[in-house]
This record gives C-alpha cells, structure tokens and sequence, in this order.
C-alpha cells in the first residue's frame, strides 16, 4: 500500500517512568512497528538533585556523604573517587594500611553491585530465583559495611587522606569468609544460568556493541570488555595500590547480552581473589596522612577516574584556594553508556530492550546525579 | 613549619589569600574561635614574628591583590612539538598540574585538534565534555574536553574561554559520546554547540528558565514560574 | 549424541531446578522474622542520635562547643548555650537536631571532642508527625519512647 505521512502500523509508546524493568525512574519513548523497536529516545532527569551545585557550597569534608548517593548500589566506589580526586589536589598520600583497606572495601562493594545486576537482570529476564540467592550473598557484604563503618548503604567510609575507622575484630576473618562462602555460590548462580537454554536464547546475539562503537560512545566498564577491548583503569591507570595486586581482565568478544553476564560473574571471582590478597597484605600503620583540618587545596584542578562496576567514573575538581570546591563534575559511567541504547536496540523486539537496558547497569542516581 | 618557604616573605599564617603553597596551607586559618588563642599557631615562626610583623604588614597588604593563579609548569613532549606545527598560534599554552597535562586553545580551533588527535595521534576516547563558569572574567566559561588514548594510555584536557552567548562547535561528527554530554552543558550552563543534532534540555524539564550551574544562581533560586504551572504549587524554596 | 539428549531431556533447565529443590531445605532458610526478632547492628552503626550524660554527676558532657553544627551538611543542629558567670564555661541550654533532614553521614558524631553526641544503633525511627522528628535535648538524653506492641 502506498506510504502516507501518517504511518498507520507505527506506534510510539511510552515506557514511563514508572516501570519494573527500567531500574529506577527512566523514561524510554518507544517506536514500535509491531513488536519491532525502530526507534528509541531515552528521557532522564527524574532524579536530578543538584549534586554538582551542592558541592559548590559545602566544604571538601562536608560534601564526601553526598557522594555516595550518587550510585547508590556501589557507593564506596564513589567515595574512593571523591577522595582520592581531592587527595590529588592536595597532593597528599596515603598511608598503605589505609590504601589496603580501601582496595578490600571497594572491591567487596564491586561483588555486591554485580550481585545486584545479576539479580535484577534475570528478573527482568524472567527469572525469578537468582534474585533471591544474589540478595543472601549480598547481606554478608552489607553485614561487613555496616560493622566496619556505620552504614549498609551509603557507607561514607573513607575520608580525605585515609580512613576515619581503624577496621574492627574479626574483619579479616569475616572477609576471608565471605570470599569462601562466594566461591560456590558463584557456581551457583552459573548452574542456574549459565547453560540454560532460555537463558542462551534471550540474551546471545541481543544487544551488540562492538569495540569500535564502543570506544566511539565512550562506553567502558564490562561493556567494553565484553566487546574484546582489555582495558581497565585498575591496570591502566592503577590507583590505591592496585599495581600491587594480582588479577585479571576478563574479556569476550561478541559484545552481546550473555558476553558481559559472563564478563560480570567473572569479575566476582576476581574481586574475591583481590579481597584474599587485600586481607593477606594487610600490615600494623597508620590509617590517616596529615591533612589540615579546614581544608584549603591550592587553585588548582583535577581529573581522576576509577574503575566503578558500572564503569569508568571520573571527578573532576577545580579548587579556586577557598575551603569549598569551586566546581565539581562528575563523569558517570551510567551517564555515558546509556546513550548507546539507540544503537544497541534499533531492529530489535521490546522483550530485547528490556534485557538491552539491563545489561547496560545503569543507577538511576548516578545517571541524574 | 611550611609556612617558613613562603615566597611572600610574610610569616603571617593567617593570611587565607596567600595560597600559592603548593601543598594545602590551611593549617593556619582554623575556623573562628573554638578554644584557640590569639596568637598565631607555629611556635618556630614566632621568634621572627614580633620583628617581621610590622614591616611585613605593609608587603603583604601589598602582595595578596593579585589573584591566587594555579601553579602550573609548562609541558614538553612529542605531542606538544607536532600540535605545535599543527596548530601554531591557535593553541596558547601547554601546561601541566599535579601530572595531568592540558593544553589552551582558542574556541575556533578546538574542533580541529580534537579531530587531529583522533585521527593521527590515536585519542579515540573523548572521556567528558564539561564547562567552569567564572563570572568575573570577560570570557565567562571555561569548557574543557578531556580526551583519552587507549594505545599510548595517556589522558589530556583541552580546554577554552568563551563569552556568554557565543557559540562552540559540537563535537559529535568526531565521538559520538559527545551527544549527550553537551546537552548536558547546554542543560546547565547554557553554552550551546553547532551542529548538534538535538540541542535541548536532558536533566532539567523542558521549559525550564534558567541554567542552573551558573554562578549567579544561588543553590535555592528555583524556576517558581515553572513550578507553579507546570506542577501547581509554590515552590518550596 | 550426549548433546542431543541433552537437549531432548531438558537437562539444563533440571540441573537448575534441582538446585532450587535442594535450597527448600529448612537450613537454608534466611529470613529473619521481623519484627518479632529484631536484627542486631553492628556497634558503630549510625542511627539515632543521643545526647550522652556523665554517669557519675549526672550533667551534660557536652560542653557547647558548636563544632556539630559546624560540621553538619545540612545545617540542621542548633546548639543553645549561656556562659555561667562562676565557672566561665559554656553551659548548655538547648539542642536542636532535626531528624528529617538529617543523613546520618556521622561528622557530628566524629567532630564532637567530648563524645556527647553519639548516634545510637536505634533505627526504629517512624513518627507521625513532622515535628516529632524533630528532637530537643529532652528527647535527645532520655530517648525515644516507642510504643510498645503486645504481639
């Protein structure tokens, strides 16, 4: 039949904000044909909270708990970038009993994200028991938190030039623990999904990024891994005391759905391996450098990025001499590889974007800041 | 103790302006009062301090005027030397601060040397695009690229002054990651880039009246037209 | 052929439900039965806060230092205090610390020189009204009367 303006088979659906599957509150505006997406527009700010413009008027100290409700589901990652993106400025270093405690923490609060993605991602999939089993692991690393530093979620656990809390009785053993009682669960997770047929037949081959798209969007993290790029800012460009540690980058190199599930639960394993020789290395010091404390870097600015499990997450701090920052930025992991969901979509049915927003982990918080 | 080296010759640890110390000097000016006395805190400085005090008085009121500028040192490489012949004039400066380098460009150039770096020096990363307003200067907005190279695993920012209401060329024929995060400086500051396919507001609602970073928005200062007709309500600030 | 059967079988959906049969054991259950066994937090959570007490005088250990308020994000701790004319120390008056809007970062609690201002491992916090989120020194060095339920 002949094409008029008004195509009458395409549909433009709205995918709300109020949604199970959109991992918080996004808004995806949906051209159907069909079942076929030909076309997608993603709609953010729901959770916009200024967190750059209150920076601008608290004191380098006094802005460290915002941070964390950036990514709410990793938020010693956040910390640690805050911290250290300051540390920077003020040239400061910090002690290795501190930067030891800090690299377990982060990497603890990497398996407990990836725990989180791999829940909610089979939910949205449809499978409804990892959800559960995720969860009971994630309890232990939240008990951990909550010991060592006060809180589960929004931890607040580092301060500028080390740590505020010595680490309790029994935190090396608990750890340790933990990192064995991980091993078999991991197994777990893959004896449920790994082989499975339905599993295979929804995510392989759905949502491909290849590397160069990749690098072209500026997508990192497990995405960019998942596509064949080694790359990690852990190795690249190591941090804390990162170079110390003996780990490894696992890659694939389809750069589909099922690629970075199997690029996830591989960096669990890796996590748990850096925890073990986290809490071998730790030795007796001081867990504080000497900062001032009123704080007043110098003028000056300074861009540092870690590796979040999301993805590459930078801060970037301009300090003009006064006791708060003149202008924080922080560069999102979410952010950033959210725009590829156009790209990975287009051509696919909605069950496929579904699982194509999953798979890109995004946080909303961290998305709207 | 640090405040011995102090170039300003004044041993006068309260003065906050003179921040041209390299490592953070806010030992000296701790919160007003407490339990603090009157006296100045470093007990080596106070032998030189009765006599240093009434004649440094007038050097430092002299010295701290100028600006506390950020002590960056000139940065030399094989980068520098081809963007050198590259470009000549239209980058101003190459520095370096704490090891990160970064580079100065007019606003008409940076487009070129982004494209340049991609193609022949092998950044293929642009890492963010963001913006620094300074209201006092002529040149409002300081944007800057931070630009990333996976084979020669070295990260650089370029950055350039633009005026309130002139315009900078987008960067999304060159990465397309640029996409979003110029709406996002759009959304926020109000700088707007040719060519972009889409330029409109991303984290704040459409309609919105005002650019929320800029420094003459104060953090409470909401857009209350907006909230009264688009949601009904008085603003709460 | 192993494939083949494989498949035909259903084998790798049975090996994952056979996982999920073998965790219906009851010693495999972890959910805590709350509210009527409360978890135990760990010693230096940060929940409610509290106005400490010297246990042998019976007086305030804060001394009105202002640094909680100093320290606070949100600006949210008012501290009243007068100057007693025999000892020349501060004497505390009033303590406002606003619940609503606080995060429970802990800076007040890791700025206060006298350990006054501790926040407890409480974290039943609900209230029905707006204001009485709000604590006074009162509530502050007594605590919160939570109504107690008889089931």
């Amino acid at each position: 039949m002949s094409e008029t303006f008004l195509d009458s088979t395409e549909l433009v659906l709205n995918m709300g904000p109020q949604h199970p599957s959109t991992h918080g509150v996004l808004r995806v505006i949906v051209k159907l044909d069909g079942e076929k997406v030909t076309g997608t527009e993603c709609v953010i700010g729901y959770l916009h909270r200024g967190v750059e413009k209150i920076a601008e008027n608290r004191t380098y100290a006094m802005f460290a708990p915002y941070v964390d409700r950036m990514d709410y589901v990793a938020a010693v990652s956040n910390g640690l970038g805050y911290c250290l993106a300051v540390e920077k400025l003020i040239s400061c270093d910090v002690p290795e009993r501190a930067q030891t405690v800090r690299v377990i923490l982060t990497e603890l609060n990497r398996i407990a994200s990836h725990l989180i993605w791999l829940g909610t991602h089979a939910l949205d999939i449809g499978a409804l028991t990892p959800l559960f089993y995720c969860m009971r692991e994630r309890e232990d690393i939240l008990n951990i938190f909550e010991k060592y530093c006060g809180a589960r979620l929004t931890t607040h656990a580092f301060r500028i030039g080390g740590l505020q809390y010595e680490t309790y009785d029994g935190f090396e053993a608990e750890c340790l623990d933990f990192c064995d009682k991980l091993m078999p669960r991991v197994d777990e997770y893959e004896e449920l999904l790994t082989e499975n047929r339905i599993w295979k037949d929804r995510l392989i081959d759905v949502g491909i990024l290849n590397a160069e798209d990749c690098k072209a969007y500026g997508v990192t993290g497990p995405m960019l891994r998942s596509a064949g790029v080694k790359w990690d800012i852990r190795k690249a460009l190591p941090y804390s005391g990162y170079e110390k540690y003996d780990f490894e980058i696992p890659t694939r190199t389809n750069g589909d759905c099922y690629d970075r599930y199997m690029v996830r639960v591989q960096e669990m394993r890796q996590s748990a391996r850096i925890v073990r020789q986290g809490v071998e290395k730790l030795a007796a010091g001081p867990i504080m450098a000497k900062v001032a404390k009123v704080l007043k870097p110098p003028v000056g600015e300074a861009y540092v990025s870690v590796e979040a499990p999301k993805g590459e997450l930078g801060y970037y701090i301009v300090s003009d001499g006064s006791t708060q920052p003149y202008r924080v930025r922080v560069r999102p992991p979410s952010f950033v590889n959210l725009q590829s969901v156009d790209k990975m979509a287009r051509g696919s049915l909605v069950a496929d974007l579904v699982a194509v927003i999953g798979t890109i982990d995004i946080v909303l918080g961290e998305v709207d800041r | 103790m640090p405040e011995e080296a102090n170039p300003g010759g004044a041993t006068e640890p309260q003065k906050p302006e003179e921040t041209s110390a390299p490592t953070g000097g806010g030992e000296a000016a701790s919160p007003p009062a407490e339990s603090k006395p009157a006296a100045p805190k470093p007990p080596a400085a106070v032998p030189a301090k009765p006599a240093a005090a009434a004649p440094a008085k007038p050097a430092a009121a002299a010295a701290p005027k100028a600006p506390a500028v950020m002590q960056a040192v000139a940065w030399e490489g094989e980068l520098v030397e081809e963007l050198k012949e590259e470009f000549g004039d239209r980058i101003k400066e190459f520095r370096t601060y704490v090891g990160q380098e970064f580079l100065v460009a007019e606003p008409g150039a940076v487009i070129p040397i982004i494209e340049f770096l991609k193609l022949e020096q092998g950044f293929d990363y642009l890492v963010d695009v963001t913006a620094v307003d300074y209201p006092a200067r002529p040149e409002r907005f300081e944007v800057v690229w931070i630009l990333y190279s996976f084979e020669r695993n070295h990260r650089i920012r370029i950055k350039t002054s633009i005026k309130d209401g002139e315009k900078v060329r987008s960067c999304t024929g060159v990465h397309l990651t640029a996409d979003w995060l110029e709406r996002e400086v759009y959304d926020m500051f109000g700088i707007e880039f040719e060519g972009h396919p889409n330029m409109t507001r991303i984290l704040m609602p459409e309609g919105w009246g005002s650019f929320p970073l800029r420094k003459d928005k104060a953090i409470t200062d909401m857009d209350n037209r907006w909230v009264r007709e688009n949601i009904g309500i008085e603003s709460g600030q | 052929m192993k494939r083949f059967l494989r498949t035909i079988l259903l084998a790798d959906l049975f090996e994952g439900l056979w996982l999920t049969l073998r965790l219906q054991h009851p010693k495999n259950i972890t959910t805590e039965q709350y509210p009527a066994v409360l978890p135990k937090v760990g010693e230096r959570y940060r929940g409610l806060p509290r106005l400490n007490m010297n246990p042998e005088t019976g007086d305030t250990l804060c001394i009105s230092c202002d640094l909680c308020a100093l320290a606070c994000p949100e600006h949210l701790i008012v501290v009243g205090w007068e100057r007693n004319p025999e000892t020349k120390r501060k004497d505390l008056v009033t303590f406002t610390y606003d619940t609503s809007r606080c995060m429970f970062c802990g800076l007040c609690e890791d700025a206060c020189p006298t350990d006054a201002l501790e926040l407890t491992q409480d974290y039943q916090m609900a209230s029905y009204t707006r204001e009485g989120q709000i604590f006074d020194r009162k509530v502050l060095e007594e605590g919160t009367k939570p109504t107690k339920y008889k089931w």
